[in-house]
């Protein structure tokens, strides 16, 4: 045996000191968390792809905390916030949610974007029995075995095509195409239009693209030739830019229809007016009528707060009155107490201050939030999705419907 | 359309994409004839003449035909700087550890511009015009124009290789950069003006790109794979081959689009560059040696 494993009688008991003292400790590191400042932790985009909503999303949840804990706190306990920047990469996420569980003790995780990084953090949440709400809208996350852990306030994948094809039909199409480049969503895009299609017999084409190409005069072509009156934009705003102008160079004078993602200021900025006039944009969007919204955008002095602000608003919200719910700030509370405070009747209440205090009074509330109503079906997607239907008038984007 | 005529389209398109690759394609060339390396550089200083075009057109409003010298001139001396800097103390350097480097040299560059510049997408302001349409087919005129500006810049640095002093001194460097230093010529000042000229028509080009799509930094990194394979598919070294090359990707990636998704259309480089590589290095008009 080596003299690096040989173990002195000295060291033994050192080190079973050492363990009892841990042991000693243990329940006064339970008692201060259980009597401690609740902990939540925000992982948001501060840098990366996503990172022009991160910061927005992560000061909503600051401001939420702060006025909850000028109320009082929940269960007469303050919050403190803790945040990690996601990277918008998944890698970094699991770090940063392996501290925020770990280190923080975070009872709840909010804000995860991407849909990468949403996928990445939701294992690491569910089998550290910590409450995760997310906004990366592919469908399968939720679909993982998360045991309830996990809510998501975006409109998953399925559900905003599904909106996509409602526009276009409602635009009286008559034979719709889908253009967009390779995502692992263009798929579900095409199989949801393709069906609502089908099932009012309108003829349907698609194409997936190379989205990092400096030219798509031949996909135009292929798309025209299928003579449609409605044609879907996939892309985002450099294949969009690109796209649009091949389309107004070939003399198309059908409809266009793309996502907000691929169809917003950003894209007016970088195309003649001539190539985007007249295209349509839908957009997930808060619900901008709801006293949730007015209030949030007063909270945090913004006249229009956007649609992943008002959902980080939304999640710590829900999450905070599912605290008092339950009278336990542990992720298993916050799972089995989260639909009771968002869903199922009760007094209407827009913000965690009101609601914790009726909570407090045996009361029932029914959060309805600045995103949306918040009602979540089995696997933790929202059942109701409110989206913003813009066109581009006169170079500039104007709000047809939100609906 | 019956698949003849759509055949003819597609070639007119991919006519039309090559146009926009021969450009950096002979830059890339020369480049590689005269310094002996890949100078995958090329693809930032695309971009920093894309950017000194937009400056000069979108801010001060200048015509677009006297913006495109312009961005040929500030690529150029972005591209001597760079040389100066990184490459000039390197010469006797492995290929490969300046292949590195100039990778290296993209990315500052890239970044650089993001740092000034942002991720937006910037348009030029130059109106955009319907196709025409000649005989049932489409023939885009932005392009047809910056086809013309590459025909132009092919035979003006044709008749300079061949007829004059200047290109039989670059020529002779590129051929033996030993003897001709021996036989007198600057070898360094040659080298100087290879750059100049290559980097030159890659922020020419950077701008006609523009012109046809949109700037942003990373412009020059989606067309360099298939700058890339042109020169390989020309055989690098060869101006007349990488003009050639340029046009046989481009037709390559179109025509493709007959029997493969659209979605594929990088990968007809790739396999351009495995099998000239595999089966002919020299490329078609390359020499052996």
């Amino acid at each position: 045996m080596s003299d690096k494993l040989r173990i002195s009688r000295r060291g033994l008991l050192q080190g079973a000191g050492a363990l009892s003292l841990a042991g000693l400790a243990h329940p006064l590191t339970a008692w201060a968390q259980a009597t401690g400042p609740i902990v939540i932790g925000t992982l948001t985009p501060q840098t990366g792809a996503g990172s022009i909503y991160g910061p927005g999303m992560r000061d909503a949840m600051a401001a939420v905390a702060k006025e909850v804990n000028a109320a009082g706190g929940v269960l007469g306990r303050q919050i403190r916030l803790v945040s990690e920047d996601d990277q918008t990469n998944p890698e970094a996420t699991v770090r940063a949610a392996r501290k925020l569980i770990d280190v923080d003790k975070a009872v709840a995780v909010l804000g995860p974007w991407a849909s990468s990084v949403a996928a990445a953090v939701a294992p690491v949440c569910w089998e550290s029995k910590t409450f995760c709400a997310i906004v990366g809208s592919a469908d399968s996350i939720t679909k993982l075995p998360h045991q309830g852990f996990l809510v998501r306030t975006q409109p998953n994948i399925s559900a905003q095509a599904a909106r996509f094809g409602k526009l276009a039909i409602d635009q009286g199409a008559k034979s719709i195409y889908f253009m967009g480049p390779q995502t692992p969503f263009t798929q579900i895009y095409i199989d949801v239009v393709a069906a609502m299609a089908k099932a009012k017999n309108i003829p349907f084409a698609s194409e997936i693209y190379d989205g990092a190409k400096t030219s798509y005069r031949t996909e135009v072509e292929k798309a025209l030739r299928a003579k449609p009156d409605v044609i879907l934009l996939g892309g985002f705003v450099n294949d969009n830019a690109i796209v649009l102008r091949e389309i107004f160079r070939a003399g198309y004078k059908g409809k266009l229809i793309g996502f907000g993602t691929g169809v917003n200021t950003k894209l007016l900025e970088s195309v003649p007016p001539e190539a985007v006039e007249g295209v349509f944009a839908v957009t997930p969007s808060p619900a901008l009528d709801s006293k949730a919204y007015q209030r949030f955008a007063k909270l945090i002095g913004n006249a229009n707060p956007g649609p992943f602000e008002s959902q980080a608003y939304d999640m710590i919200n829900i999450t905070l009155l599912a605290i008092a719910q339950a009278k336990q700030a542990t992720g298993p509370a916050i799972r089995d107490a989260v639909r009771q405070v968002s869903q199922g009747g009760g007094t209407v209440v827009d913000n965690a201050v009101d609601g914790i205090k009726l909570i407090s009074e045996g009361k029932k509330v029914n959060y309805d939030g600045a995103s949306g109503s918040l009602e979540f079906d089995a696997v933790g997607d929202i059942v109701d999705a409110k989206f913003k239907i813009e066109q581009v008038k006169g170079g500039k984007l104007s709000t047809l419907e939100i609906s | 359309m019956d698949i003849l005529s759509q055949l003819v389209q597609l070639v007119i398109n991919g006519l039309l994409s090559g146009a926009v690759l021969a450009m950096p394609a002979i830059g890339f060339t020369l480049m590689f004839a005269v310094l002996g390396f890949p100078n995958f550089g090329i693809s930032g200083h695309l971009a920093v003449g894309a950017f000194a075009g937009w400056v000069l057109n979108a801010v001060y409003g200048w015509s677009i035909w006297l913006v495109i010298p312009c961005g040929f001139v500030a690529a150029g001396l972005v591209g001597v700087a760079t040389d100066a800097l990184v490459f000039r103390r390197m010469r006797t350097a492995a290929p490969i550890t300046l292949a590195i480097i100039s990778v290296a040299v993209t990315l500052f560059l890239e970044n650089a511009l993001r740092f000034g510049f942002g991720n937006t997408l910037r348009t030029y302001t130059v109106p955009l015009t319907r196709d025409w349409q000649v005989g049932g087919f489409r023939i885009g005129t932005q392009q047809v124009e910056t086809a013309a500006w590459s025909l132009c810049v092919m035979a003006v640095l044709f008749c300079v290789l061949r007829y004059t002093q200047l290109g039989r001194a670059l020529r002779a460097t590129a051929d033996n950069r030993a003897l001709a230093g021996v036989k007198g010529i600057d070898t360094q000042g040659i080298a100087r003006l290879v750059v100049f000229i290559g980097m030159g028509l890659a922020g020419a080009s950077g701008i006609l790109l523009g012109i046809d799509t949109s700037i942003d930094p990373l412009i020059g990194f989606r067309i360099m794979l298939a700058v890339f394979a042109a020169a390989v598919v020309g055989g690098l070294g060869s101006v007349p081959g990488a003009v050639l090359g340029a046009f046989v990707i481009g037709i390559a990636e179109e025509v493709s689009q007959i029997v493969l998704p659209a979605v594929y259309k990088s990968a007809v480089g790739f396999v351009l560059i495995l099998l000239f590589l595999t089966f002919r290095p020299s490329g078609l008009l390359g020499e052996r040696r």
